[in-house]
């Protein structure tokens, strides 16, 4: 049977078109009940139980209900395909979820096409809106699953559409909203899932949620733009569209990238950031210009609950630092700063990036009575979030937990936003709890592979058989004398190495990297999970990882003594480490030595052993050293980061004693060749994929992002030369202290500070960008990728792919053949990669605190910025940063301490008392709980 | 783009492997000696055959065989967008000949040497499919002007979105950018005529997208059967036979 | 095109001067005329028209557009006319452009009152969104599908029938503008604009064979003719337009002459029209 469907619809160019579309309507869609005899559903999945009452759901409990529908108490549910497709219009990220649903075996979701069955058909009536066409669609559908199934099913339809469920009991549905159905289930902690509706909205609302409401209500934001307004204001050029960064250290500011403006525009405080959350796209209007600096101090003075600094983790990159704006420059620098950027305010939100949010709530009394709705506060763990408003049940046992909370609402008249209760993670201050904090915060995968997953492995005990050793596209490298060197305990191996002596002189040196793609293959369950975890994180306990245990600890790690598939590029060297030849093969080798980085070290210093494998790395580290050598004359930084390690308790993973990380040269020489080999595959997969590889990139800093630097070191009478990375690295090698010349330390710390002004690298499809933006300026390498760790992350895989179609021994993946398929893995393993980074960095500041708490310890610092009420100071021992208040809490800057920007100094006002930037202070460093379950680190000075 | 829903149905209500509903009408150009409306959905064409006649154009007269033009063209209204320079542009000139190619193939030119065979086919409509439909359509023309032909051709396409293979795009499925595979077959002779695909395809997957298409020239052609029968039922009963 | 022999000729024009036409009309009868309305779903209007075997099809699309700075208070309204090569191998290439651009022409000038505009059909002041901002742009666009004779009346009813089929979106603006800006508009739900077509004259033409004139010629006695008048005559039965083809010189008084007659024939063609439109308007409505 055919229908057609008519519609006029609004083109991008804002030309009206009409559109024609035929709709097949069918006789063989089917109910979806397992019982039923009218439909021949053997084919297909029915899941549904005809002996329980069947709910079918309006498009408004899909949209806001998700999480009590995730809960299995909500089951035997119909999703009808027209509130699908609406569903999917509103919110892309609710749509996924339910389709989750609808294909979990262990759930009775059944999704049933109505659109295009013949008897629940619909057609558009004239003048008919397209809300009232849906709602009218939907109680056709509920009809037909009535008289279908039989006075035996009852069917249910949920709306919280008032008008919906008028219309529906007068033809005789039986309707009813969310919160009366989840009533009549008599579960009480369901309760709390419930989301309620903002009160200005149609929909039925629970009489005892509007009575907790205030009945005072005052007007705290600005009304948001209608749509139609902000396409025009933004098609005029008045308003300007971005994605709303939150600064991660100051949740009262915020930067809009405007692509309009070219510029960043920002938003200072939360009247103008106007309910917006961090993610979301929002249409900003500029202030007037002489409103762009007043705007800064208000926004500081102005909020009463802003949160003082936590001690942390310091920061790595730009990535992790603290945005620039100087807090420093009080209302007496105002000619200092820099007035020229654009301030604006937020007028409408184009698309809402809200999810759920980990953290806890605000402690507070409890009520007399238990058990009815309280009103409580929560604060996300996530800074960048503001407090959300929940309705509990349960306040008694949620007080002390790490809870996840989803945002609703936030209507102009609260401070807050509204939102709902999902789930309890545990207790606040346990270190399984906070642990899966961190994963849940950086949205890392941490459950077990699925059946499916494991199912694409190779059956266990894997040996390497004799088709492998055979076949043509394999060398066979087992008599090399092969070694891997890596940190001490390191299951997964990735990488060994070998170096031969050659008659003429020269030396073959090899780096094996583990075959994963011979046993990852593309388009199965396996590698669409690896691509979606994007890498393995390391957190200080644990380590989840991309690839299940037996390919990444035993079938691909290069472990000493078994032969092991790899994936090898070969060099011919001189002695001077110039590469003459380069080539690439998959292989077949038997590492000889899995060594530590302090065995190998060792190896190389005692003079005594002069055993083959001691040469051979002997060689290797003088060649690296001749490449490190080069690398840093073509200007190459030599960065610096404050890394600790932990030594962990094995019983109880406690840790046990924390330093900085000590860097080795057997660490430099592996890395070295390792940089090496990523570039000669970089080379030859550019070259035979020009549009289609997956390369790496390191922006070059801006200068003003390289700013802070300039400002500290002309502090200490230090002059950088940031023209290009030769200049600066150059400038780096002969910072010393001028100040104070016994300071072994000095160079080390300029080159952490120059580290974290710089963006870190990202990987990118080389078709996306022109060659000249290739380059990775910490290295100083027209191109590069990430060849060497296929075990551990996705990026290496895909690279392997590509080598392996270079060299014609494997035809090319279809997805390369879609380039922005190829942008979105790229941009998933960017979000992966940094995630991970984050996650990991949560997880040694977490064990930080667990350390500390234990033992309050004195130590020295450095101070790395001056703020108006004291200074931050860099902790190097212990890889941590954080702030020395010289005056107490709210009275900042009250006149006892003045800043001098120039000298970058905070000095007493009778000058008695001074501290300069770089300065070394001593510190006290403890755990205290100034409320409870909340530890936290204190630094205090020693004077 | 979701082209096909998990439940496995498309936009328009089909599942991958159906065809959009047929229609077709022999006659409907009264001055012509054959004529046809061929319909695929919303696709629409018109086909009119002239001839076998006298060559018009002395110079391109050929001794040993007939000659075969044809000229592809679209309406203003066709597209979803008004056309505004509709004749003779690069595709209509290349869906011409590929036309005019295909037909030449099938129709018996020997027996009709010095004389020329015009076909034109004019696009009512277009919603995908409209080189598929042109051929139905001319090949039915050329059956009711009574031109002998050794097999009558018909063509049918197919894509691939979603990782599915498709019967049949439409014009939203034919702007998604995927592969569009047309196949044009003498059924009878079961050989292929017209292979054109433009987007790129592993090549097992394009065997199967080709077998698809070619079991939708199969479907076309015993609905054209049927077609051609019934109209010779009715002019058998006109004639009073 | 139309290969006659001599005495074929003289059997039409025999037939013609004693009121007996070929097919058995007479000089005055027009052939039976079916319409079939909505055949291109894309179209915002659209009509088939049949006379014999004349077959021709009219599409109306609505576009947004600017007025002109000279007429801001109208929109405008264009007619297109093409000759599709399967109505005659002469069409093909560019054959069929100079009949095109003639009937195009004519059709302007008999319903829309040509450049100026006045004494058109429908009202162009009803297309205005935004007084000289925005306006509705009507394309018509008429496609010959198969010829035998007498196009332009055929077109002209197709057209009329098209514009009464019309239904255009109506649209409401998205926000205030100032200045010289150019604004938003929105679709408003599914609310149609909706022509009054009753205004829109029909075209009859009388064609001159040898001393007599005849309606609705087929190609055949299009062949004999040695001119033709084409007269746009509305409902009132006033004339909208007029428009003279063929070479031979008329006498002034056989033009009235033939005016008047064709204000006759007119008065019921547009009731033989209406009545067709609105069957076919009801047809399409049912399925």
């Amino acid at each position: 049977m055919l229908q057609s469907n008519t519609f006029s619809r609004k083109t991008k160019a804002g030309r009206i078109k009409k559109e024609v579309r035929e709709i097949y309507l069918r006789d063989d869609i089917y109910c979806g009940a397992s019982a039923c005899k009218t439909c021949l559903a053997s084919t297909c999945r029915a899941p549904l139980d005809a002996s329980s009452p069947l709910l079918i759901l309006d498009t408004n409990v899909l949209l806001h209900q998700i999480d009590l529908l995730e809960n299995p108490a909500i089951d035997n549910v119909v999703l009808l395909s027209v509130v699908l497709d609406e569903v999917k219009n509103k919110n892309m990220a609710h749509y996924n979820r339910i389709r989750a649903l609808s294909t979990n075996p262990l759930r009775k979701f059944y999704v049933f096409s109505n659109q295009f069955h013949k008897e629940t058909f619909v057609k558009r009536m004239d003048g008919e809106t397209p809300n009232d066409y849906n709602d009218r669609a939907i109680r056709v559908a509920t009809r037909w699953y009535q008289t279908h199934l039989g006075a035996a099913t009852p069917v249910l339809l949920i709306t919280n559409d008032r008008d919906n469920k008028r219309r529906a009991s007068e033809e005789g549905i039986s309707a009813d909203t969310i919160q009366s159905y989840v009533k009549s289930l008599g579960q009480p902690e369901l309760l709390d899932l419930l989301v309620h509706p903002a009160p200005e909205s149609e929909d039925v609302t629970m009489e005892q949620i509007e009575d907790l409401r205030p009945s005072k209500k005052q007007v705290v934001y600005q009304e948001h733009k209608p749509m139609s307004e902000i396409t025009l204001g933004l098609h005029r050029g008045i308003y300007h569209q971005g994605k709303l960064r939150v600064n991660r250290y100051n949740p009262f500011e915020a930067y809009v990238g405007s692509e309009s403006i070219g510029d960043e525009i920002i938003i200072y405080g939360r009247q103008n950031m106007n309910r917006a959350f961090d993610g979301d796209i929002v249409a900003v209007e500029l202030l007037p210009q002489d409103q762009w600096h007043e705007e800064k101090n208000l926004s500081i003075a102005d909020e009463e609950d802003e949160e003082e600094d936590d001690v942390h983790l310091a920061p790595s990159s730009a990535d992790d630092a603290p945005r620039t704006t100087n807090l420093v420059s009080g209302s007496a620098t105002e000619t200092n700063s820099t007035p020229s950027r654009h301030s604006g305010r937020i007028v409408g939100i184009i698309k809402r990036n809200w999810h759920s949010y980990c953290g806890s709530l605000e402690p507070m009394a409890m009520p007399a009575g238990t058990g009815s709705f309280t009103s409580a506060l929560f604060v996300s763990k996530d800074r960048r979030i503001p407090k959300i408003r929940i309705q509990t049940r349960q306040l008694e046992n949620l007080l002390d937990k790490r809870i996840i909370v989803a945002v609703d609402s936030w209507d102009r008249q609260s401070r807050y936003p509204s939102g709902h209760y999902v789930r309890v993670i545990g207790e606040i201050g346990d270190r399984d709890t906070e642990s899966e904090v961190v994963l849940i915060e950086n949205d890392i995968n941490s459950r077990p592979f699925s059946a499916q997953v494991l199912a694409c492995l190779p059956a266990l005990p894997w040996s390497v058989s004799s088709e492998d050793v055979t076949n043509s596209i394999r060398l066979d490298l087992r008599s090399l004398c092969v070694f891997s060197v890596d940190p001490p305990g390191c299951k997964d191996i990735d990488d060994a190495l070998h170096c031969t002596a050659l008659p003429n002189g020269n030396y073959e040196v090899g780096v094996h990297i583990a075959d994963v793609t011979n046993f990852v293959h593309p388009g199965t369950p396996l590698d669409d999970e690896a691509s979606q975890r994007g890498t393995s994180v390391y957190l200080v306990e644990r380590r989840i990882d991309m690839l299940p245990k037996p390919l990444t600890e035993d079938i691909c790690s290069l472990r000493a003594d078994v032969e092991r598939l790899s994936f090898s590029v070969i060099w011919e060297m001189t002695p001077e480490a110039e590469i003459i030849s380069t080539r690439f093969t998959k292989s077949v080798i038997k590492s000889c030595a899995a060594l530590s980085y302090v065995e190998a070290q060792a190896r190389m210093d005692d003079s005594r052993l002069m055993d083959p494998l001691t040469t051979d790395l002997r060689n290797m580290n003088a060649l690296a050293k001749i490449m490190r050598q080069r690398r840093i004359d073509r200007g190459a930084l030599t960065l610096a980061s404050a890394e600790v390690k932990f030594q962990i308790d094995t019983e109880t993973h406690d840790p046990l004693d924390i330093g900085m990380y000590q860097i080795r040269e057997a660490n430099q020489m592996v890395e070295e060749f390792m940089l090496a080999a990523n570039v000669s595959v970089a080379k030859q997969i550019r070259d035979c994929f020009p549009s289609c590889s997956l390369l790496r990139r390191h922006p070059t800093p801006t200068r003003e992002m390289l700013e802070p630097l300039l400002r500290t070191a002309a502090a200490v009478g230090l002059d950088l030369d940031v023209s290009s990375s030769k200049a600066l690295a150059d400038s780096l090698d002969r910072a010393v202290n001028i100040l104070q010349r016994d300071d072994p330390y000095f160079n080390k710390l300029i080159r952490i500070l120059a580290t974290r002004c710089m963006t870190q690298a990202v990987y990118f499809c080389s078709g996306d960008l022109s060659p000249p933006e290739y380059h990775h300026y910490g290295l100083a390498a027209p191109l590069y990728t990430h060849f060497t760790s296929p075990i551990r992350r996705y990026a290496d895989v895909i690279v392997h792919r590509l080598l392996a179609a270079s060299l014609g021994i494997d035809k090319l993946p279809s997805v390369f053949q879609d380039r922005t398929q190829l942008t979105s893995i790229a941009d998933n393993l960017n979000y992966r990669h940094r995630n991970a980074q984050m996650a990991s960095r949560a997880s040694v500041e977490l064990h930080t605190i667990i350390y500390f708490r234990k033992r309050p310890t004195d130590t020295e610092a450095r101070i790395v910025k001056i703020r108006s009420n004291g200074f931050i100071v860099f902790v190097p021992k212990y890889g941590i940063e954080g702030p020395v208040y010289l005056t107490t809490r709210g009275e900042k800057g009250s006149g006892e301490w003045y800043v001098d920007e120039q000298q970058q100094k905070i000095v007493k006002m009778d000058n008695s008392l001074s501290y300069s930037v770089l300065q070394t202070v001593r510190i006290h460093m403890e755990v205290v709980g100034p409320q409870p379950n909340r530890p936290k680190l204190q630094l205090t000075l020693i004077f | 783009m979701e082209y096909v829903s998990p439940e496995g149905l498309r936009l328009d209500g089909r599942r991958p492997m159906e065809m959009r509903q047929l229609r077709a009408e022999i006659g409907t150009v009264a001055k012509a000696d054959g004529s046809a409306v061929f319909e695929m959905g919303n696709t629409k064409v018109i086909a009119a055959v002239y001839g076998p006649r006298e060559v018009q154009n002395r110079s391109q007269q050929i001794s040993d065989q007939a000659l075969v033009r044809c000229e592809y063209s679209m309406a203003n209204f066709s597209t979803g967008d008004r056309l505004r320079k509709p004749k003779g542009d690069r595709r209509s000139t290349e869906i011409s000949l590929v036309i005019r190619q295909t037909m030449e193939a099938c129709i018996l030119t020997h027996l009709m040497p010095r004389s020329q065979i015009d076909i034109f086919v004019q696009v009512l409509q277009a919603d995908g499919g409209t080189r598929s439909a042109c051929i139905n359509a001319a090949t039915l023309a050329l059956a009711d002007a009574g031109i002998p032909m050794r097999d009558i051709v018909t063509s049918c396409s197919a894509g691939y979105l979603n990782s599915a293979p498709l019967l049949d795009l439409n014009y939203i499925e034919d702007s998604a950018g995927g592969p569009d595979v047309t196949v044009a077959i003498l059924p009878k002779l079961d050989k292929v005529t017209l292979l054109q695909m433009d987007a790129k395809l592993p090549v097992d997957i394009f065997e199967n997208v080709m077998g698809l298409a070619i079991e939708g020239c199969k479907a076309v052609s015993n609905y054209i059967k049927e077609v051609l029968l019934g109209n010779t039922k009715q002019l058998e009963y006109r004639r009073g036979l | 095109m139309v290969g006659l022999s001599v005495g074929e000729k003289h059997f039409i024009q025999g037939g013609i001067a004693q009121d007996l036409r070929s097919d058995g009309r007479k000089r005055l009868t027009y052939r039976p005329i079916y319409v079939e309305t909505g055949v291109i779903p894309q179209a915002h209007g659209s009509a088939r028209v049949r006379l014999g075997a004349t077959d021709v099809i009219a599409s109306v699309k609505a576009e947004l557009g600017k007025p002109s700075a000279l007429q801001s208070d109208k929109g405008k309204i264009a007619i297109y006319v093409d000759c599709s090569p399967t109505a005659a191998p002469v069409f093909e290439g560019r054959g069929g452009e100079e009949l095109s651009t003639e009937l195009s022409i004519a059709l302007q000038r008999c319903l829309l009152g040509g450049k100026s505009g006045a004494g058109a059909g429908i009202d162009p002041s009803s297309l205005v969104v935004v007084e000289g901002k925005v306006c509705w742009d009507l394309y018509i666009d008429g496609l010959v599908i198969s010829s035998d004779g007498n196009l332009l009346d055929a077109l002209a009813a197709a057209i009329k029938a098209a514009l009464s089929n019309t239904g255009i979106p109506k649209v409401d603006l998205a926000a205030e503008t100032t200045g010289d800006e150019q604004p938003e508009v929105n679709i408003s739900d599914e609310e149609f604009l909706q022509f009054d077509t009753s205004g829109i004259p029909v075209i009859v033409t009388l064609t001159r064979v040898g001393r007599h004139y005849i309606v609705d010629a087929t190609s055949e006695e299009e062949s004999q003719m040695s001119s033709a008048v084409s007269i746009s005559v509305n409902r009132k039965g006033h004339i909208c337009g007029l428009t003279k083809r063929g070479g031979a010189g008329l006498d002034p008084s056989i033009i009235l002459d033939m005016i008047s007659v064709a204000k006759h024939v007119s008065e019921q063609l547009t009731i033989k029209l209406d009545s067709e439109i609105a069957a076919a308007e009801a047809s399409e409505e049912e399925s």
